[in-house]
C-alpha cells in the first residue's frame, strides 16, 4: 500500500514546498499528499505558493489541503467567521502581524481558503491541524494522555494526525483503564472501561514532515534534505 | 457543611418554591444554581425574581445565554425539527415576557462558579450546550473534571440527576520522537478519584417522575443525596396553556420525561 505524506506550516514558502515535492519524488511509493494547514503566514508573500497548491505542476503530487490556525485568523479578520476577528493573532503577535498576514495573501485567494475543510477522515484516521476541539489546539508529546484520548474519542478515530505544535511525535495509548460507579434514582451500577489502542501523531512543521503507511501503520519522520535511505528517524 | 445545588428551573415557579421550601426545612443556607432559570415554563420573571431575592449564586445556562444573545447554538440543541420549532416558540415568548432588568441579570451570570475544589457549570466546562450523560465515556468524563481543575464537577442540562464516581483511572503511553534510534519512552499517568454530580432539574424533570429534583452535598462526609420533591404540577401546566405556550410542555411535566426529544449525539460540543 502506498504511503501518505503529511505536511504543514509551509507559511507561504514555495521553495520549501518544491523541496518537499522533490524529496517525495526521490522517496517514491507516496501516493497522497496532505497539507494540514498553515499554508500562509505573516513573514512572506504566500500568493505563489497558493497558486501552486491550486494548480500543481505535472509530475507533482496534488495536495489535499485543510485550513490551519493562520488561515483561520486571516479568514476571521476578513469577515469569513461571522463576528469573530483575528483577536488571538492580535493578542499573540500584535496588530503588525495582522496587517502583514493580510498583505501576504491576495483577496483573490480568500474564497479558496474559505472553502478549505477543518480536517479529513481517511480510513480510521483524523487528519487535522489542531485537534477535534479546535484548530488552535496544541497537542504535543508531553500533552496529558487524558487530553489526547479525549481528542481521539471526540472524532471516534484510532489515529489522530495533528500539526499545530510543530512537533514530530507519536504517542501510543498502550494500556490502562478506569472504573466508575453511577448512582441515580433507579439505583447504582458499576462500569469498567479499558484504554483503547490508539495513537496521536504530530507530523511536524515546515521542513519537518511525516510519512504514514496505512497498510502497516508505520510512520516515518522526515526532514527535507534527509537522504532517502537514511535510518534512525523512522520507526514502526 | 451541607449545601444544595439546583439546576434547570425553567420558569416553573411552583417547582422552585417547593424545592426552596424543602431546602429551608433542612436548614441548608448555601444554595448554588446551575442555570436555565427560564425557558419552557410560564413564569420567567417570577423565577428570576425569586432567585435574585434569595441571593442564590447562579451560573448561566444555555437558555439564559440564548435569551440574551439570541439563538446561537447549532442544530445540536434539538433532536428534531418539531422540537426545534417548539423550542423557538418558547424562546420567542420568553424573550418577550422577560423584563430588561432580569435580562441584564441573566447576561451578568458567569459560565463557571468555583468554591475551592468544587466547580459548578450548566452543561460542561466546555459549553453550556454539552451534555454530560451518566454513561458517557468515562475518560471523557474524567477529562471534563480535570479540565475544570475540580474534585467534584456539578452540572445540570440533562434534567436527569446522577452521581458518578470515577476511580482508578490510569493511562499508559509509549512516546516516540525523532531522536535517533532511542527506544520509545513509556510513562504512566494515574488520577485520583473524581466525581460528577448532576443536579437534575427543578422545573422540567425528565427522569421518569414528575417530582422536581436537586442534590444536597455534605462536604464533611462527602455524601451526595439526590432529592425528589413533589410540587403542584397542575398549577404550572395550567399556566403553560393559559399563556399560550405549546401544550406539549405541560404534557411533558405531567409525565416527567421528554417525549421523543433526547439529543442524538449528547457528546457533541456546539462550536458556535
Amino acid at each position: 500500500m502506498a504511503r501518505w505524506a503529511l505536511v504543514s506550516g509551509l507559511q507561504g514558502d514555495l521553495a520549501l514546498y518544491e523541496a518537499i515535492q522533490r524529496d517525495l519524488r526521490q522517496l517514491g511509493r507516496v501516493d497522497t499528499l496532505f497539507v494540514l494547514g498553515d499554508l500562509i503566514g505573516p513573514d512572506r508573500d504566500a500568493n505563489a505558493l497558493l497558486d501552486r497548491l491550486q494548480d500543481p505542476r505535472r509530475g507533482e503530487l496534488a495536495p489535499q489541503c485543510i485550513y490551519g490556525w493562520w488561515e483561520d485568523q486571516l479568514l476571521a479578520e476578513r469577515g469569513y467567521r461571522g463576528e469573530r476577528r483575528a483577536e488571538l493573532l492580535r493578542q499573540q503577535f500584535g496588530q503588525a502581524a495582522v496587517e502583514a498576514l493580510e498583505l501576504a495573501v491576495d483577496p483573490g485567494h480568500l474564497a479558496w481558503l474559505a472553502a478549505l475543510q477543518f480536517g479529513f477522515i481517511e480510513l480510521d484516521c483524523a487528519l487535522l491541524h489542531g485537534s477535534s476541539a479546535d484548530v488552535g489546539d496544541c497537542l504535543g508529546a508531553e500533552s496529558s494522555p487524558l487530553l489526547l484520548l479525549d481528542r481521539l474519542t471526540r472524532m471516534d478515530v484510532n489515529r489522530l494526525f495533528t500539526a499545530r505544535s510543530g512537533e514530530q511525535f507519536c504517542v501510543e495509548l498502550a494500556g490502562g483503564g478506569i472504573a466508575s460507579t453511577v448512582r441515580d434514582l433507579a439505583g447504582e451500577r458499576q462500569l469498567q472501561q479499558v484504554v483503547p489502542q490508539r495513537k496521536v501523531i504530530g507530523i511536524g512543521s515546515g521542513l519537518r514532515y511525516s510519512l504514514y503507511d496505512p497498510g502497516s501503520d508505520r510512520i516515518a519522520f522526515r526532514s527535507v534534505g534527509q537522504q532517502p535511505g537514511s535510518r534512525g528517524r523512522g520507526f514502526a | 457543611m451541607a449545601h444544595a445545588v439546583i439546576s434547570c428551573l425553567h420558569a416553573n415557579l411552583a417547582a422552585l418554591e417547593a424545592v426552596l421550601s424543602d431546602i429551608d426545612q433542612r436548614g441548608i443556607k448555601t444554595i448554588t444554581c446551575l442555570g436555565d432559570l427560564v425557558g419552557y415554563g410560564p413564569h420567567p420573571n417570577e423565577v428570576v425574581n425569586l432567585v435574585r431575592e434569595r441571593g442564590i449564586p447562579s451560573c448561566q445556562g444555555c437558555w439564559d445565554e440564548d435569551i440574551i444573545e439570541g439563538l446561537n447554538a447549532c442544530e445540536c440543541s434539538y433532536p428534531s425539527q418539531l422540537a426545534e420549532r417548539r423550542g423557538h416558540r418558547a424562546h420567542q415568548w420568553t424573550a418577550e415576557q422577560l423584563n430588561d432588568d432580569n435580562k441584564a441579570f441573566l447576561a451578568s451570570l458567569p459560565m463557571v462558579l468555583r468554591r475551592d475544589r468544587l466547580v459548578f457549570v450548566h452543561g460542561s466546562p466546555n459549553s453550556q450546550h454539552e451534555y454530560l450523560l451518566p454513561d458517557m465515556d468515562a475518560f471523557a468524563a474524567l477529562e471534563r473534571v480535570q479540565t475544570a481543575d475540580a474534585d467534584i464537577l456539578f452540572c445540570g442540562h440533562t434534567h436527569r440527576p446522577y452521581v458518578r464516581e470515577l476511580r482508578d483511572g490510569v493511562i499508559r503511553v509509549r512516546v516516540q520522537t525523532p531522536m535517533g534510534s532511542q527506544p520509545a519512552a513509556e510513562r504512566e499517568t494515574a488520577w485520583p478519584v473524581r466525581r460528577i454530580v448532576n443536579a437534575g432539574s427543578v422545573g422540567e424533570p425528565r427522569h421518569g417522575n414528575t417530582h422536581a429534583t436537586y442534590v444536597i452535598h455534605d462536604e464533611a462526609t462527602g455524601n451526595v443525596e439526590i432529592r425528589e420533591v413533589p410540587y403542584d404540577v397542575e398549577r404550572t401546566c395550567r399556566a403553560i396553556v393559559e399563556v399560550g405556550l405549546p401544550p406539549v410542555f405541560a404534557w411533558r411535566l405531567r409525565h416527567g420525561f421528554e417525549y421523543a426529544e433526547r439529543a442524538d449525539d449528547a457528546s457533541h460540543v456546539c462550536e458556535r
